[in-house]
């Protein structure tokens, strides 16, 4: 089982939902983040801004559908065809074991 | 170590707090997220909207399709794991889709910036 973190564009976030969604990747969750990445945050004329406001996806995924997620993040989160700074990561985790708590019994399988 | 992801229901984060300090863990971090599971999805509504039924397109956007939740991320020591699981499972089940889920992730390190001292160390509660 493995965990897909994806750090991705505020405007782009809802994009990369319904992609997930058509995909068959129904569960995720987000989360409201800040960070700047290699490029230093976003320099405009003197002033610099170097906390830019992202959004963070979790999706935890059998370990065969990681190059499924993580394909369908990169079409959907990238602007344009070539991307641009700031398009984001997507860092990939494992994990160990996962609980359904409506269930409450250790899942055989990733959800 | 092993890293606890729970995400749970709002209105249940004080009454996981009291029972983990309960069962001698106090320590977490609590992050306010929106998500979606398997079941806060009509696929009835999208397979319609994706044929085109107009009526379905309408309504795709009604459903509540990301759902506030809280997540809560604990630390502890692979012993203690097992206990901490059963205690937010004791106290989230209520049997009913949107219960949430509980994720476990290994951990390499942990350090407390206080000290310099690490891993169960950092962990051990004062």
């Amino acid at each position: 089982m493995i965990m897909v973190q994806a750090i991705v564009r505020p405007e782009k976030v809802y994009v990369v939902l319904k992609a997930l969604l058509d995909g068959g990747f129904p569960a995720v969750t987000k989360m409201d983040v800040f960070g700047r990445g290699k490029q230093r945050g976003l320099k405009v004329g003197d002033i610099t801004y170097d906390e830019l406001s992202k959004e963070m996806l979790l999706i935890v995924v059998k370990n065969e559908d990681q190059a499924a997620v993580v394909n369908t993040i990169l079409r959907a989160a990238r602007t344009g065809d070539k991307g641009a700074f700031g398009d984001g990561k997507i860092f990939v985790l494992p994990v160990d074991e996962s609980y359904t708590i409506s269930v409450g019994t250790k899942d055989e399988e990733a959800p | 170590m092993k890293q606890i992801l729970a995400i749970i229901r709002p209105r249940k984060i004080k009454e996981t707090k009291e029972a983990l300090v309960k069962a001698g863990f106090s320590a977490f971090t609590g992050t306010k997220v929106l998500g979606r599971g398997r079941g806060n999805v009509d696929f009835r509504v999208l397979h319609a909207a994706e044929i085109g039924t107009e009526e379905a397109i309408a309504r795709l956007g009604d459903g509540p399709l990301l759902i506030s939740k809280r997540l809560m991320n604990i630390v502890v020591p692979d012993d203690k794991a097992g206990t901490i699981i059963q205690t937010i499972i004791d106290i989230n089940k209520t049997g009913t889709a949107g219960d949430g889920k509980i994720f476990v992730l290994p951990v390499h390190e942990t350090i407390r910036i206080r000290t310099g001292e690490r891993d169960t160390n950092a962990l051990q509660e004062q």
